[in-house]
């Protein structure tokens, strides 16, 4: 008798969690290199309902949704100037050490130089491989390659390499920015066919006028199965009236 | 005499079951690839009402409101543009198929991605199936042309949840896949929260019935009998 108030429920649940998504989505949007996410909707298990000597008729438990993976479009590409500003053009991330040793991707390509000299995003993580600019060699005189080779004065200190995954949908956000690898995913592997922009960065592909209407709609049905609920309430009210 | 309560009960449950499916179809309105669901209302074990005095048939009853079996309505979705290279709508009829644990099943949403193996895989894993039944390799490019992918035409569809259906399926179906698009959900939002406003009334109106029936059954159970013939 109750199942119909869960369905709702269920199917609201699932709706907010698309809401989530979205607003992470709005948060992220002057995020460098964010990908947007893509949220999926499936029906939940159904039962059959008996009726005394008559066929049955299959009901259903709501819905659920989930995050199938990410929107893996090129964000906009933007001049900053800054000679360590990396952004990819095409697939594949940059992998970073953090400070506990494990190695993350990230398509967020403002980096630095550490004390000793070494190249870091933002937070601190090392460049993997390490690249070391020399001493006496500034940030300005430090070029970068199409390919990832970063030289100096026409001497050559290392080359950074782009890695992507099999599937990089099921790459795992880290909540430090970057996404580690997981089984689903596979292993990393080198990037063919894309390059690296010198003094650029890669925009958010969060599309803003998308994210709005998709909200609205998602609102909407949110409202709408609230409905549900209260209907299938008021039907459990008439019931209990039965013997009023 | 208190056959009509249970009449009127039975026709409670039904309502409350054709609630219940219209719930789920809301529930649903964001379900790539739904279709929503029907279930008819028959009537059921008529029987000969007579007059026992006279033996002259008075008319059939019906003691009985069953439901007479659930069918899938298979009315095509909107086809909307998503501009993901791994998202699959079928315009026309037919269905995708992926490979489960339990076998081969049947969807209309193509909301696809890849696995570590770079198989075109479901959201929940399963490989997605070309035209032979083999599963579809995702190039290191990263998108998949339309015509990969099979499509099967479905006889006697049955639902199983996560967007999956079994039946007897042939390749080959009419239905053209279509790149960057999903189908939306099939439901009506307008013609299910009319429906449920129906049900609603329905099953009000059943209650009504049942109330009635009791009131007679009281009187006849308090009043018939009595010396003064009624006001007990």
């Amino acid at each position: 008798m109750l199942e119909g108030l869960y369905s709702a429920a269920a199917g609201m649940s699932a709706q907010q969690e698309q809401l989530d998504a979205i607003g992470n989505d709005l948060a992220n949007e002057s995020t460098t290199g964010y990908k947007s996410e893509r949220f999926g909707f499936r029906d939940l298990l159904y039962s059959q309902v008996e009726q005394v000597g008559t066929t049955s008729a299959t009901v259903g438990a709501g819905a659920g949704g989930q995050v199938i993976g990410r929107d893996g479009s090129q964000g906009a590409i933007q001049q900053t100037g800054d000679p360590l500003d990396l952004a990819i053009e095409g697939e594949g991330y940059f992998q970073v050490k953090r400070p506990g040793g494990q190695i993350s991707l990230t398509r967020g390509g403002a980096f630095g130089v550490d004390a000793s000299g070494q190249l870091t995003a933002h937070d601190g993580s090392l460049l993997s491989p390490p690249i070391t600019i020399p001493r006496g060699v500034s940030a300005g005189e430090v070029s970068i390659a199409q390919d990832g080779t970063v030289s100096a004065h026409g001497r050559r200190l290392g080359q950074i390499a782009l890695v992507t995954v099999a599937s990089p949908d099921h790459l795992l956000a880290d909540g430090a920015g970057g996404l580690s690898v997981t089984a689903a995913s596979g292993p990393t592997r080198p990037v063919s066919g894309a390059h690296i922009v010198q003094g650029a960065l890669e925009s958010s592909n969060v599309d803003l006028a998308g994210e709005m209407s998709q909200m609205m709609i998602t609102q909407r049905a949110f409202q709408l199965t609230s409905t549900a609920i209260h209907t299938q309430a008021q039907m459990l009210s008439i019931a209990n009236q039965l013997r009023a | 005499m208190d056959l009509g309560l249970y009449i009127a009960a039975s026709g409670m449950v039904a309502e409350q079951t054709r609630q219940d499916q219209l719930t789920n179809d809301l529930a649903n309105a964001m379900t790539p690839g739904y279709k929503p669901l029907s279930t008819s209302q028959r009537s059921f074990g008529s029987i000969l009402m007579s007059n026992t005095r006279t033996g002259a048939a008075i008319g059939s009853l019906s003691t009985n409101v069953a439901l007479g079996g659930t069918t899938v309505n298979m009315a095509p979705g909107a086809i909307r543009s998503t501009g993901q290279p791994l998202d699959f709508a079928i315009s026309g009829p037919g269905f995708f198929a992926v490979r489960t644990a339990g076998g081969v099943r049947y969807t209309r949403d193509g909301q696809f991605t890849t696995s570590a193996q770079g198989q075109l895989v479901d959201a929940a894993g399963n490989p997605v199936l070309d035209g032979r039944g083999a599963p579809i390799a995702v190039p290191a490019k990263g998108t998949v042309p339309a015509a990969a992918l099979g499509v099967y035409e479905l006889k006697g569809a049955s639902r199983q949840g996560e967007n999956l259906f079994t039946g007897a399926a042939t390749a080959g179906a009419a239905g053209t896949v279509r790149s960057g698009a999903l189908e939306a959900s099939s439901v009506d939002a307008a013609r299910t929260t009319a429906g449920m406003m129906g049900a609603l009334s329905s099953f009000q109106s059943e209650q009504q019935a049942i109330q009635a029936i009791d009131q007679t059954l009281t009187a006849a159970s308090t009043q018939v009998g009595s010396l003064n013939g009624g006001g007990g």
